[in-house]
């Protein structure tokens, strides 16, 4: 039998994480909870974050917007500041899991568990988000693809805890598009998925494309030529199966039990088409 | 052994368990309530839902450590002195329960989802009831019993 | 005689459930939610192979671990160690050899699940691996792996062959002809509560066990016969199912849990299957291979079918034969097809456990004729509804197996209100509508379903209805409740009968101490056949309540005037009443206790060509009938298919319950839908692979189509209750009738399944065939 232990302050996380430096940290539990049914690891302590208020605030501060990584899914999702500001992210939200997941799992734990299908990824690699990294005196920011490093791999640090992550404001007009497709409606790990962030001018012409694709690589993929192709072009069928092309031919995913690779390159190229206006 | 108190069921509780114990087996092998259920285990069925702070979470992926100071509501914790929660009532005429093992969880899901939300639509009601998986009814007769239960909590309101 | 013997007036109110409060309360106990004092778990090493002699079981690490109990291997097996309901081939704890990776090697008993969890992990065995066998066409190549050495057919479990006019040499004669390789996949059941059960030997011997299962008589006798038991000392008590569809018709937990309480006397025993051993030990659908022939005129008039349909039914028996028989009997659709051949094969191989599943052989034989009948409508260019209606079986004419089938009218009016349908009607104007990237059209099946056991087992079952001193009633039924509402509707017959509220009526569930056998909770019969049985009971007893009140109240005429009314008789004429309780009191006590025996029809016609068909069921007497149509939305970028709307209309005689009947067919449909879209139990050299729901893909309330129902009411003329089962018919319809509409969709033939969008999408982008079963 381990102990766990519920911080209510990040100074008690930084006494627990000294006094235990093997314990497991959990946030929602949604993940290391149902891996340790299968590896127990019953020697190691259990230190569950869900009390620190400090990692739940979600702020705007001028033309950033700030989320503590122990914010639910669900809390998130209830966010005007999230749904107001950050459509592409709460569409990402919207579909990931189930809402009894999404009540416990957090945005912080997405990130860390670094799956190549977690499903806030592709949103926040297309905002360009940071994510802040905390330590006992020590706090940096990294861009978040220089954050995740692999999959089930990150910058993290032992000692060192996901706080926040960081996101500059796209701008008001800027088409926001998250697209996923998975096995069934919810409860879907994704096989494949698309965050479009797209700035036109009044004529409709592509001033900027940010796009990330994920479960087609080991990491969320971006593609700077799809996203250069579109830049310049009207926003149609036609620029957008060019960009598909490209996107195509820059992913590099697997064959698993969910879906081929043949099948997930095609739809990286395919989810583009849908931002074809109608 | 870790000492816990937390309320349960609008009683206070005060038990000592293991602190990794789950939730779903504090409930069932130690305090008899086995309306609570388990079919998976990992959070992906809803069988074992439960309101904690009046949110549904998986019991099967909550520990004891972490219901101290909380408000833990179990399907046994819903109904009235005088009869059935609303939900409840809803689900038994609506013909929305079959084998009735998805029962609590989804009466749970539902009561979360009408403490919210006044007039859910059709749609809104699948998307609450999403993680809570049934394998008998089809969903229709469950969408249809909590769609009534919010009208008729509107009604008397 | 007093009273009235006509068939009685029922009610078609749609009733409200009378276990529904309970579950609803969360206080109905599943055998899942028994526990006991001083309670053991009991658990299974399973081989984790799937084919090897087992040379040695090494359990004493095992019981070096504190808490473990008891560690017990085929040693410790009393008996002949088999199990089955035709044939015993399947061992409580395998003895000889493994015949798939799900195969109990060892029983552990401990003190707490985390004992018995890490005195599993303790025990090691030595296994002289085998090649096995994963494909059934390979299974019955003359030099395949043999799953066992002593079965006479080899790996060929089961063959029927039936032969109508020239058989398949009427293809030759053809001009048009049409052909097609299906292939469906292995289901899983999938219910949420897993097996489980409890078990408690007494001083006395006597073993209690509490189980979740569809057929608790039965049990007793097969573990009887497994342990050597005697079957009268075991007890065992079915209390609700929390869902079986089929997966807990036959053995699960029984026999181990009876031997554990053997070896810990006076110990209550509890096992409780995870959901990924649920998945890995227990039986799934038949995956099947099916390939068609059928051969028309050019106006579409059906001349030949040859079908032959291939189950793979794992390494042991497990009802597979009955599963291919009654596949066999369904595989050439209600109609007529004046040259057929139709084959069925069960065939042992090492992949899990092929069993018993809703629908029970029936999905496949209708995917495999209503598939190839879309194909053929195509080739036509003929109007798919309009293929069948001119191709219906008629009144009186027999199917391509050879069988005639009652009520067919059923199937006419079926067909023609869903052609009227607004379904099928607007469905032009309703495709057009289609958004960019997405196509839509609708799909057609035309079904018929059997019911019951066949000519040779009994479908038969003994209903006890009890007056209690109170002028309440008590109903003993032997049959279980796993979900679909059956209890209900036997206190609802009662009630109806006896003219009393449902409220007054006790419901003593399966316990094969208080109730007789019955039958099993499957074959869509148990309303049928109890019901009939209920019927036949509650009439008996309403004339000797009505006689009785006649002789108290010294009538002349002991029959007029007296009516049933809720806790009286009453003599409306002369204001007279009289209590229940009164008339109880006037009554011996076997008077007040009566018994209804009810055996089913079976067909008139004698059509098996051989004993060991219609031992395993062939052919049938009495039949559901149903026409789905499916509307279907296909993203042309993912492939994804939308099921937005479904229809059913059936044919399942007098409707009792409707509301039990929507219930019923909410539920297969939606469970159907898994089976066409995303339902798909891999295994890979007998490894099962997606063994949880993460990736075992069963449809959420967001994939859940809506769904209409129509139940035309007809008067089933076999028995006094004039229904037919119902609880089956709806889970044969989706796959073909989706498969069909995304046929149409894509301009593709669809021909593996699950349709995922990953094979939707190829077939979209290749056209033809898609074959890759990947």
């Amino acid at each position: 039998m381990r102990r766990v232990i519920l911080p209510s302050s990040l100074e008690e996380l930084w006494r627990e994480m000294e006094r235990r430096p093997d314990a497991l940290v959990y946030a929602g539990g949604t993940d290391l909870l149902v891996r340790l049914r299968r590896e127990p690891h019953p020697d190691r302590s259990l230190i569950c974050l869900e009390r620190i208020d400090a990692l739940k605030r979600i702020e705007k501060l001028g033309n950033e917007i700030f989320i503590g990584t122990g914010c639910t899914h669900s809390h998130l999702l209830a966010s005007p500041l999230v749904r107001d500001h950050l459509p592409i992210l709460a569409q990402a939200l919207a579909v990931l899991g189930s809402p009894l997941i999404r009540n416990v799992a957090t945005i912080g734990g997405n990130i860390v568990t670094a799956s190549p299908a977690g499903d806030t990824l592709p949103p926040l690699y297309a905002l360009n988000a940071s994510v802040e990294i905390v330590a006992p005196g020590l706090s940096r920011r990294l861009a978040i693809d220089e954050f995740i490093k692999g999959p089930g791999q990150s910058a993290l640090r032992p000692g060192e805890l996901l706080s926040g992550v960081v996101i500059i404001l796209p701008t008001a007009s800027a088409i926001q598009h998250f697209e996923k497709v998975g096995q069934r409606a919810a409860l879907a790990i994704s096989i494949a998925s698309l965050a479009a962030l797209m700035q036109l001018d009044e004529a409709g012409i592509v001033q900027g494309a940010h796009l990330a694709w994920g479960s087609v690589g080991p990491t969320v993929i971006t593609c700077p030529e799809a996203e250069a192709a579109l830049e310049g072009k009207p926003l149609n069928r036609e620029s957008l199966a060019k960009a598909a092309e490209l996107a195509s031919g820059a992913v590099s995913p697997i064959d698993d039990l969910r879906a081929s690779a043949a099948y997930r390159r095609k739809l990286a190229g395919n989810l583009l088409l849908r931002l074809a206006p109608n | 052994m870790t000492r816990i108190e937390f309320m349960l069921n609008n009683h206070p509780m005060r038990l000592h368990a293991p602190a990794d114990k789950r939730l779903v087996d504090l409930l069932r092998d130690d305090l008899g309530l086995t309306g609570t259920k388990e079919a998976c285990g990992s959070g992906e069925c809803g069988a074992c839902t439960v309101l904690i702070d009046g949110l549904p979470r998986p019991a099967c992926l909550t520990l004891a450590a972490q219901l101290e100071g909380r408000q833990v509501t179990t399907i046994e914790g819903i109904a009235t002195k005088t009869g059935l929660h609303p939900v409840q009532q809803a689900f038994v005429e609506h013909g929305a329960v079959q084998c009735g093992f998805c029962t609590p969880g989804m009466v749970l899901s539902a009561v979360s989802l009408l403490d919210h939300v006044a007039s859910p639509s059709a749609q809104q009601v699948r998307q609450a009831l999403a993680g809570n998986l049934c394998r008998c009814t089809g969903y229709q007769k469950i969408i249809e019993a909590v769609l009534a239960a919010a009208d008729h909590k509107g009604e008397r309101l | 005689m007093p009273g009235t013997n006509k068939i009685p007036l029922l009610s078609t109110s749609g009733q409200i459930r009378q276990d529904a409060p309970a579950k609803a309360r969360g206080v109905e106990k599943y055998a899942a939610d028994y526990y006991g004092d001083r309670l053991l778990w009991a658990g299974v090493k399973r081989a984790g192979v799937p084919h090897a002699r087992l040379l040695a079981v090494s359990i004493d690490n095992a019981l070096r671990v504190p808490g473990v109990v008891k560690a017990l291997t085929a040693k410790d097996v009393p008996g002949p160690n088999r199990q089955g309901v035709v044939r015993d081939d399947q061992p409580v704890l395998v003895d000889d050899k493994v015949r798939h990776c799900g195969d109990a090697v060892a029983l552990v008993v401990a003190e707490s699940k985390q004992a018995l969890a890490s005195g599993l992990a303790a025990i090691t065995f030595d296994l002289e691996e085998l090649p096995g066998v994963f494909d059934p066409e390979k299974a019955l190549l003359p030099d395949a792996p043999l799953l066992h050495e002593d079965h006479e057919g080899g790996n060929l479990l089961l063959e029927g062959r039936l032969v109508k006019g020239l058989g398949a040499d009427g293809l030759e004669s053809c001009p048009v002809v049409v052909e097609a390789v299906w292939n469906l996949p292995r289901q899983e059941h999938a219910y949420l509560e897993t097996e489980n059960g409890l078990a408690l030997q007494e001083a006395d011997g006597v073993i209690h066990l509490i189980v979740s299962t569809q057929t608790p008589h039965r049990d007793c006798l097969e573990v009887a016969r497994a342990l050597d038991l005697d079957p009268a000392r075991i007890h065992l008590r079915a209390p609700y199912c929390g869902g079986a569809f089929g997966g807990k018709d036959g053995i699960t937990v029984q026999s181990l849990l009876a031997l554990a309480a053997i070896n810990c006397p006076g110990h209550t025993v509890k096992m409780w299957w995870d959901r990924e051993e649920s998945m890995i030990a227990g039986a799934k659908r038949h995956p099947a291979r099916l390939y068609y022939r059928l051969g028309a005129e050019k106006d579409g008039r059906l001349r030949a079918l040859s079908a032959r349909l291939i189950f793979d039914t794992g390494p042991y028996d497990h009802l597979g034969g009955v599963v291919a028989t009654l596949g066999l009997e369904h595989a050439g659709g209600p109609y007529r097809i004046p040259h057929a051949e139709l084959i069925s094969q069960a065939v042992y191989t090492n992949n899990p456990i092929g069993g018993p599943f809703r629908g029970f052989g029936v999905p496949q034989a209708a995917a495999g004729i209503e598939l190839t009948m879309d194909l053929l409508a195509q080739r036509l260019s003929l109007d798919p509804l309009e293929l069948r209606r001119r191709n219906l079986l008629e009144t009186g004419e027999t199917s391509p197996a050879g069988v005639t089938l009652s009520g067919i009218e059923g199937l006419h009016a079926s067909l023609d209100t869903a052609s009227r349908h607004e379904l099928w009607q607007g469905r032009k104007s309703w495709q057009l509508q289609a958004e960019p990237n997405k196509r839509r059209d609708l799909g057609l099946a035309v079904l018929y379903h059997a019911m019951g056991y066949g000519p040779v087992i009994p479908d038969e079952a003994r209903a006890r209805l009890v007056l209690l001193d109170d002028g309440r009633f008590r109903l003993y039924s032997g049959v279980v409740d796993m979900g679909q509402g059956n209890a209900s509707t036997y206190v609802q017959i009662a009630a109806e009968v006896l003219n009393q509220p449902p409220e007054n009526f006790e419901l003593i569930q399966p316990d094969t101490a208080e109730t007789e056998s019955c039958g099993s909770s499957s074959a869509s019969r148990t309303t049928y056949t109890f019901g009939n049985a209920i019927l036949g009971a509650a009439q008996t007893l309403r004339e000797r309540i009505l006689t009785q009140a006649g002789e108290l109240m010294a009538l002349d005429d002991i029959t007029d005037g007296l009516a049933m009314a809720p806790g009286a008789v009453r003599h409306t004429g002369l204001s007279l009443k009289i209590s229940l309780a009164e008339l109880a009191a006037s009554l011996s006590t076997d008077q007040c206790d009566v018994t209804h025996y009810f055996r089913a029809p079976v067909a008139a016609e004698p059509v098996a060509p051989n004993k060991s068909l219609a031992l395993h069921g062939f052919p049938h007497a009495v039949y559901a009938y149903a026409v789905h149509l499916a509307a279907v939305e296909v993203d042309e970028l993912t492939g994804k298919i939308d099921l937005l709307d479904y229809l059913t209309v059936s044919d399942l005689g007098r409707v009792i319950n409707p509301r039990l009947l929507e219930q019923q067919m909410d539920g297969a449909v939606v469970q159907g839908m898994g089976y066409a879209l995303c339902e798909d139990f891999v295994a890979h050299d007998g490894h099962s692979i997606n063994t949880d729901f993460s990736t075992y893909i069963v449809p959420t309330s967001l994939d859940a189509p809506r769904i209409e129902n129509v139940f035309l009411a007809s008067q089933d003329a076999s028995s006094p209750l004039g229904i037919r089962g119902g609880g089956e018919i709806g889970i044969d319809g989706p796959l073909p009738s989706v498969g069909n509409a995304v046929a149409r969709a894509c301009g593709v033939t669809m021909r593996t399944y699950p349709l995922t969008p990953e094979r939707v999408l190829a077939a979209l982008n290749h056209g033809g065939a898609a074959n890759d079963p990947h």
